[in-house]
């Protein structure tokens, strides 16, 4: 058994991130931000290892080494890791004014942070599953902290459909190796002669495929998110959207890639309807939802259906991972600007200027309401104005709606979309390049709904007061803003990083 | 020289952030609108020291090339020629015009330096998409222009503002995305994405290059607007801001008519030959329809909106001709369009502005209370109805000519009775609008603002011009027409 | 140097055209225009005594790659004379327009219209390039157009310039095409070098038939004539110019500068006799049956023109273009004379004028010479034009000449009746109406252009005994200035008609012509032209923008709301309670493995 300790440092880091937490947490009770800092300052280091090991040299490094070995990272993976990290650091930066308990809520998400770092580099289905799994267990508990109804019933939607999932792929992978024999990617590729098994083979992989596809939500298998996600409070339906889709991209990559590339023309059967239903089902539904997160939730369904698309052609692994990692920075600025638009106003809210219904001069009003609690997406009508009260804010979500749509400014969501119909039309899928196309033109229609709203006039009454979001929601927002734009500017990082071995 | 090429992109660019980082309104306007003006001098000073003219089919004056997305195969490659090189400067030009007007006026007042700079973002991806020598990045810039010009509309505009914008940018989006497809199949066919190379030698088989071409056509057309694709125009021009309609009809339209001629025809020669008597017919059909529903129209700035799909429709059918004189034609033809219904809109929107309905019905006798603005109306009127020795007329005409050379007569017959409906509407909107007694609409109108005449003069004297002096135009371009032609190897 | 003054012959005006448009003062308006069409007439007299050989010169004007458009000078013997022509009668209106519009405070763009008009004419007169004629040709139809709206207190005015525009327009969607055909064949438009191509039999006779077309709009010709009775409207010196003397005969120049074209097309030149011949004698019924003095002398501008195509048809191009000079001398005459009646009486109607001759001697002096000339009677001008034409017809001998002949005799006769009838009834008898009564002859600026142009209208046939401007006419002018026998069949039936005339006035029934109505509306041509053209098209464009509406915009809104509406279905299904999300994604997921497992067996 050879292990490379180099290989395992980002996991190691990610793990004592949760102990560290769960410590500070002990030691300084009620000392939020202490715990917050600590939780950051772990996920920073996670990342750190994770970019330098990137960075070192190009041959891949190996652990747990027997015939074949369970985890390999490569720049690729490593590059992976580090994104998990970030992913997660950005959510810890949105999460200062959660109502959830601060040391359970950095708790888990490091858990979940070092289910993501170990999932990049796994190299055979169990650690795979495994990590996956890890990723996403946490999220159940993570989505119950909001302690409402509404979250508790999104906690255990989320929890049962992904214990179906979960069951699905487990049968799936079970259902292989008993085909194969193998659950090494590079070995069951081999071990796959007897052509009386091929049935089951297909099957599994199928069914593996499906579990995994609960993961980003793909249609049919889709319709626990919105409700999750709406459901969660702010930072973690963040967490949800983009970490952990990105696992299960991740997951998919590994699996239809390189672990079943033999049964690849039924997995690309499998993939193209998988995609064609979530890009238009995800879009289409969209197209109807009046809450802010639902209907970030449905385009990241939507969205999801673009990266299937991009698997169903051979080696569309790449522009997969590609599209992902664009899709989760334009996604985290997405709910990080809202977050920053949702800060509650403060408590001592009496003399709150409303909007008076002549459009006169704004004048204190009587305490009509009580403050009101503000601790989810809320719907379109209620960002009315924003772009008067808070520009800065504003434009961040414009230009990460932009980004989703793939239009400028966003730049870099024009680039995932160029890169998903460059490898469609690559491979000869001209056709599905055009309904991806078409999608991605019903995608705008909401955006432009969502985005536009940012700008109409707020109706009378209203409270016209935006207050500061909390200084490192702020600084976090400007942060992801900025990457989403730079990335951009410079996207070849990620296509080397997505296609680097 | 290349400094000055980037300039043209980033001056635009600078003036668009100091103009909303600006506080102050006014200031914000201003600073915008200096910058509009020296990137229309970056422009004119594109052509001093040209590179010469090699045997090359696409030889540009002065060109920058560095590699930016090597993944998807995208160059910063950016240059200028005689094709792209007048509608740069009119760009320019009319972007600096409609800043000059929004020094004096915006509508409704809403926050002026904002318009300002979504102004000049249109006009770094308008230029750029004239400057673009690398497909991607023809298409990164055609997609810049979307959003900004949705904000206008939907920001500045008439009553019915949101559902036009909408229409707009959602109908322009489907165009573009296709036209995306169409690109990344020539960019993968051909395993390069750069023009030069690409109109050089086109290495796409025959059928790749029919797919491309009907893809690259269809996106075009959508942006040009070809009938039937063109119904997004009328909405947006009658709910847009003047100078939103200005722009839109003036220099956006002609990213479709110059990627149609420049890339569909340039890096699909073949297809275009094949395709391209579809198109004269559509064109034709867009003429006569045009020309049609204008008789039959009652508001002013729908009315101006359809002319424009009548007067697209004669580039359109000198593109599809693929001989020289059709290109030709095509190019001054766009020129002239660019100016003479830029100056329409100016005048449609400051009669809108003023008498606050564009209904003919209720417009009437303006030469009687305004005899200048009507005077201006009705010059406009002519130059667009392609009267002779006015801008309009070489682009229509030739575009005939070009039909008859083609051995195409029945379109070229169709495409002259449309221009013979064209005087027919507008004479009729000038007898509506300007003629017969002062209907009480535009009594007592305010007077023309020096904002105003300042907006207006550069297009009149154009017109003029370039009806005069053709040459202006058509001698830059006569080169690289003939390099279009010698790779469609036309008749 | 000939080419200077070429040149200047249409710049002058141009250049003060444009400053025009920018002038409100009458005063400077007056001084500049007549300064410059004095400078335009001056260079066409020089032109005129210098020219010796034909010259042509240009510069490349628009490139188009494998077609080049020209802008230059082309100078011949017919240019000459029809640039004086031109410049006399300009100038002369410009005096005239400065009194007659005394009191419209609209006169400075005015004048500047008529001096672009000069200058498009003159553009059309020396062009040496299709292109170039085309320009000026539409110019002076957009002149046209403005000068008749001119008149803001008829409210038929503008209808009528509308009508003048798109009627012409109509024909010269023809005159296009031939231009395209002959350019794109010849592979230039310089009309020396398209004259020098040979063209195939099929080329010449289309492109000819479609610059016939053209030439039908520009000159009123049968059926596309309808627009030059209703052009009355614009302010007389502009019919005296425009639709008289000038614009309208653009049409018959412009043929004649390219018959050796049409001379190699013999059907064009049938088509060309035929409708000469309907548009003379139209015109002249047309003009029996007028109660409004412009208007009569418009229908007779048709039957005149009528003539000159005849001439063309018969291959006598000279002629037609010594007709084209007297008739724009004498029709010139009439219309200001006419201008100088209106004037004094306050009425285009005849009824009630009367008895002018006391009155208003200068004027009547000048009418008679006028109306002499246009009947027909020698010595005047219009006779040896005629007579010319007629000869020709009965030389040519074909079907065609013998055509043109007959209808031309024919016509002489009509001509002769309602020119006598119109001079009986304004100047002889006694007044009809109190107007008539005080009426008083106008001011020297309006006086003055009529005396002078009474000389050429007088003399101008002389002209023809002179072999140096026969020469200059151009090719096919042999019978000008020679008298045969035959003359006096016209004669005699010209007299007759002034008999029939005077008879039917002596009996006070100078007015009622048999079907009178039916004449006076022409035929009802209007009528048939609004029935077969206007109302079908407008109906069509109805419908069209009905269709574009609802079909096409519609389908693009159907597609948004199937959209939308498939997005609420769709919506509506995921309203689902845990227990269903969770089934229906186990369903999900057993599916796909059926499917999988179906696909596999199905290999």
């Amino acid at each position: 058994m050879r292990i490379d300790h180099v290989a395992l440092l980002p996991g190691y880091a990610a793990a004592t991130t949760a102990v560290l937490v769960l410590v500070l947490d002990l030691l300084f009770p009620g000392r939020r931000g202490v715990v917050l800092a600590g939780a950051a300052v772990g996920a920073a280091a996670t990342a750190a290892l994770a970019f330098g090991l990137a960075l070192s040299g190009d041959e891949a490094r190996f652990a747990f080494c027997g015939s074949a070995c369970s985890f390999t990272v490569d720049g690729r993976a490593a590059a992976l890791m580090g994104v998990f990290a970030l992913v997660t650091l950005g959510v810890l930066g949105l999460s200062a004014t959660t109502r959830a308990p601060m040391g359970e809520h950095c708790f888990l998400l490091a858990c979940s942070m070092t289910g993501g770092v170990v999932l990049a580099g796994a190299a055979d289905l169990i650690t795979l599953i495994v990590a996956l799994e890890t990723l996403t267990l946490p999220l159940y508990v993570l989505v119950g902290l909001r302690r409402t109804l509404v979250s508790a019933d999104a906690a255990v939607t989320f929890l049962v459909v992904s214990v179906v999932a979960t069951a699905v792929s487990l049968l799936g992978a079970g259902l292989l190796y008993a085909s194969t024999g193998a659950v090494h990617f590079g070995q069951m590729n081999a071990a796959a002669k007897d052509p009386s098994l091929r049935p089951l083979a297909v099957v599994g992989c199928v069914l593996l495929l499906g579990g995994l596809g609960f993961k980003v939500a793909a249609v049919p298998l889709h319709a626990w998110a919105p409700p999750t996600y709406d459901g969660a409070p702010l930072p973690v339906a963040a967490y949800l959207s983009t970490a952990s889709k990105l696992g299960g991209v991740v997951a998919l990559v590994y699996v239809s890639v390189e672990a079943v590339p033999f049964e690849h023309d039924v997995a690309v059967a499998a993939l193209v309807v998988l995609a064609l239903l979530t890009m238009t089902v995800g879009n289409l539904v969209a197209l109807r939802q009046r809450r802010m997160v639902r209907l970030l939730a449905w385009s990241s369904i939507a969205q999801a259906g673009y990266i299937l698309a991009a698997l169903a052609v051979p080696d569309g692994g790449a522009t997969a991972l590609t599209y992902a990692v664009f899709f989760v920075a334009l996604e985290l600025a997405a709910f990080a600007a809202v977050v920053a638009l949702r800060t509650p106003a403060p408590v001592e809210a009496d003399a709150r200027v409303l909007v008076p219904a002549g459009g006169a001069p704004a004048v204190p009003a009587a305490p009509a309401r009580a403050p009101q609690v503000i601790d989810d997406g809320g719907t379109l009508a209620d960002y009315a104005g924003a772009a008067r009260g808070a520009p800065w804010r504003s434009a961040a979500l414009v230009l990460a709606l932009a980004g989703l749509a793939g239009l400028p400014p966003g730049i870099a969501g024009l680039f995932a979309k160029v890169a998903v119909v460059r490898s469609l039309v690559d491979s000869d899928a001209t056709w599905l390049a055009v309904i991806v196309a078409l999608n991605a033109v019903v995608g705008l229609a909401y955006y432009v709904r969502a985005g536009a709203g940012l700008f109409a006039p707020a109706e009378p009454g209203t409270p016209v007061r935006w207050p500061r979001p909390h200084w490192t929601i702020a600084v976090t927002t400007a942060l992801i803003a900025l990457v989403a734009l730079a990335i951009g500017f410079a996207p070849q990082i990620v296509f080397d990083a997505a296609a680097a071995r | 020289m290349n400094a000055v090429l980037v300039a043209v992109l980033v001056i635009p660019a600078l003036g668009a952030l100091a103009s909303v980082v600006i506080r102050s309104d006014r200031a914000g306007r201003v600073a915008g609108t200096v910058a509009a003006a020296l990137s229309l001098v970056a422009a004119a000073l594109l052509a001093v020291d040209r590179a010469p003219a090699t045997g090359d089919r696409l030889s540009p004056w002065h060109q920058v090339d560095v590699a930016w997305v090597p993944a998807v195969q995208l160059r910063f490659h950016v240059g200028v020629d005689g094709v792209s090189y007048p509608l740069v400067v009119l760009t320019a030009l009319l972007t600096l015009l409609c800043c000059l007007y929004s020094l004096w006026q915006v509508p409704g007042e809403r926050n002026g330096r904002q318009l300002v700079a979504l102004l000049l973002v249109v006009e770094v991806g308008i230029v750029g998409v004239f400057l673009a020598l690398d497909l991607i990045l023809f298409f990164v810039f055609f997609e810049l222009v979307l959003l900004p010009m949705y904000a206008i509309i939907a920001g500045w505009g008439g009553p019915e503002r949101r559902a036009a914008a909408r229409k707009f940018v959602l109908y322009t989006l489907f165009g573009s995305v296709i036209l995306l497809v169409g690109l990344l199949v020539v960019v993968t066919g051909a395993n390069t994405a750069d023009l030069v190379t690409l109109t050089e030698s086109s290495t796409l088989g025959a059928n790749a290059q029919r797919i491309a071409f009907v893809l690259l056509a269809v996106g075009f057309a959508v942006k040009s607007p070809l009938w039937p694709l063109h119904t997004w125009l009328p909405d947006a021009h009658t709910e847009a801001p003047t100078v939103g309609s200005v722009i839109l009809a003036g220099v956006l339209l002609k990213m479709g008519t110059y990627g149609l001629l420049r890339i569909g025809v340039g890096v699909a020669p073949d297809g275009a030959r094949w395709a391209s008597p579809v198109l004269a017919g559509l064109a034709v059909a867009a003429i006569l329809v045009g020309g049609l529903v204008c008789l039959a129209q009652t508001e002013l700035k729908r009315l101006i909106a359809y002319s424009s799909v009548g007067h697209m429709g004669f580039v359109l059918l000198g593109i599809a001709t693929l001989t020289t004189t059709g290109f030709q034609a095509a190019l001054i033809g766009n020129l002239a369009h660019g100016v003479i219904t830029g100056l329409l809109f100016f005048l449609a929107g400051a009669i809108k502005d003023r008498a606050h309905t564009g209904d003919l019905g209720q417009l009437g006798g303006l030469r009687e209370t305004a005899p200048v603005l009507a005077g201006l109306l009705g010059f406009a009127a002519i130059a667009s109805l392609g009267l002779p020795g006015l801008a309009g007329f070489w682009g229509e005409a030739f575009a005939v000519v070009a039909a008859v050379q083609r051995g195409w007569p029945v379109a070229a017959v169709l495409a002259a009775l449309g221009g013979a409906l064209a005087a027919a509407y507008f004479l009729r909107l000038l007898r509506r609008a300007t003629h017969g007694p002062a209907a009480p609409a535009v009594v007592g109108l305010s007077p023309l603002h020096r904002f105003e005449l300042a907006a207006w003069a550069p297009l009149v004297l154009l017109a003029i011009a370039l009806g005069l002096v053709p040459a202006l135009a058509l001698t830059p371009s006569a080169h690289p027409v003939r390099g279009l032609t010698a790779v469609t190897h036309a008749d | 140097m000939n080419v200077a003054l070429a040149a200047a012959m249409p710049l002058a005006p141009l250049a003060a055209a444009l400053v025009g448009f920018l002038l409100r003062s009458r005063r400077s308006a007056a001084a500049l225009a007549i300064t410059a069409t004095s400078a335009a007439l001056l260079a066409a007299v020089i032109l005129a005594l210098r020219f010796d050989k034909p010259v042509s010169d240009g510069y490349r004007a628009a490139d188009f790659v494998d077609l080049t458009v020209e802008f230059g000078v082309r100078v011949n013997g017919p240019t000459t004379l029809m640039a004086l022509a031109v410049g006399a009668v300009a100038l002369a209106v410009q005096v005239y327009s400065v009194t007659y519009l005394r009191d419209d405070d609209r006169y400075a763009p005015y004048a500047a219209q008529v001096s672009l008009f000069t200058a498009a004419m003159m553009t059309v007169v020396v062009a040496s390039d299709l292109v170039q004629l085309l320009i000026g040709w539409e110019v002076m139809g957009i002149c046209s157009y403005l000068l008749i709206g001119h008149d803001r207190r008829l409210p038929e005015a503008p209808r009528a310039a509308v009508k003048a525009f798109l009627v012409t327009r109509v024909g010269d969607v023809g005159f296009l095409l031939g231009i395209a055909v002959l350019g794109y064949h010849a592979g230039t438009f310089r009309i020396d070098d398209v004259l020098a191509h040979d063209y195939t039999g099929a080329q010449l006779t289309a492109a000819c038939l479609l610059l016939l077309a053209g030439v039908a709009g520009k000159s009123a010709q049968f059926p596309l004539h309808t627009w030059l009775p209703d052009a009355m409207a614009g302010p007389t010196p502009i019919s005296a110019l425009i639709h008289a003397a000038t614009m309208v005969a653009a049409g018959v120049y412009v043929v004649t500068q390219l018959f050796p074209l049409f001379a190699q097309a013999p059907a064009a030149l049938t088509v060309l006799a035929v409708m000469a011949a309907i548009t003379m004698l139209l015109g002249a019924l047309a003009a029996m049956a007028q109660a409004d003095i412009k208007r009569v002398l418009a229908w007779s501008t048709v039957s005149q023109l009528g003539y000159m195509t005849g001439a063309l048809a018969v291959k006598a191009p000279g002629t037609a273009m010594f007709h084209l000079l007297t008739h724009a001398a004498f029709k010139a005459l009439l219309f200001l004379a006419a201008g100088a009646v209106i004037h004094a009486v306050g009425s285009n109607l005849i009824s009630v004028t009367g008895g002018l001759r006391r009155s208003m001697p200068a004027t009547f002096a000048a009418t008679t010479i006028g109306l002499a000339a246009l009947a027909g009677l020698p010595p005047f001008s219009g006779f040896w034009s005629k007579e010319a034409i007629l000869a020709a017809a009965m030389d040519e001998g074909t079907g065609p000449g013998w055509l043109v002949y007959v209808a031309g005799a024919a016509t002489v006769a009509l001509t002769g009746w309602y020119a006598t009838s119109l001079w009986l009834q304004v100047f002889l008898g006694r007044p009809r109406s109190p107007a008539a009564d005080h009426a008083h002859e106008p001011g020297p600026a309006m006086r003055y252009p009529v005396l002078l142009l009474a000389v050429p209208a007088a003399l101008l046939g002389f002209a023809g005994l002179a072999g140096g401007f026969v020469d200059r006419l151009g090719p096919g002018a042999e019978e000008v200035g020679h008298l045969s026998a035959a003359l006096v069949v016209p004669l005699g039936l010209a007299l007759a008609g002034a008999a029939v005339a005077w008879v039917m006035w002596r009996r006070g029934r100078a007015a009622d012509v048999p079907a009178r109505a039916l004449l006076a509306d022409a035929f009802h041509l209007d009528a048939v032209q609004a029935a077969v053209v206007s109302r079908p098209v407008s109906a069509l464009a109805g419908a069209v923008r009905r269709a574009d509406e609802t079909a096409v915009d519609g389908a693009v809104l159907g597609t948004g709301a199937a959209a939308l509406r498939s997005g609420t279905v769709l919506a509506g299904a995921h309203r689902a309670a845990l227990p269903r999300a969770a089934g229906a994604a186990l369903g999900g997921a057993l599916l796909l493995g059926l499917a999988a497992i179906l696909l596999e067996w199905v290999r």
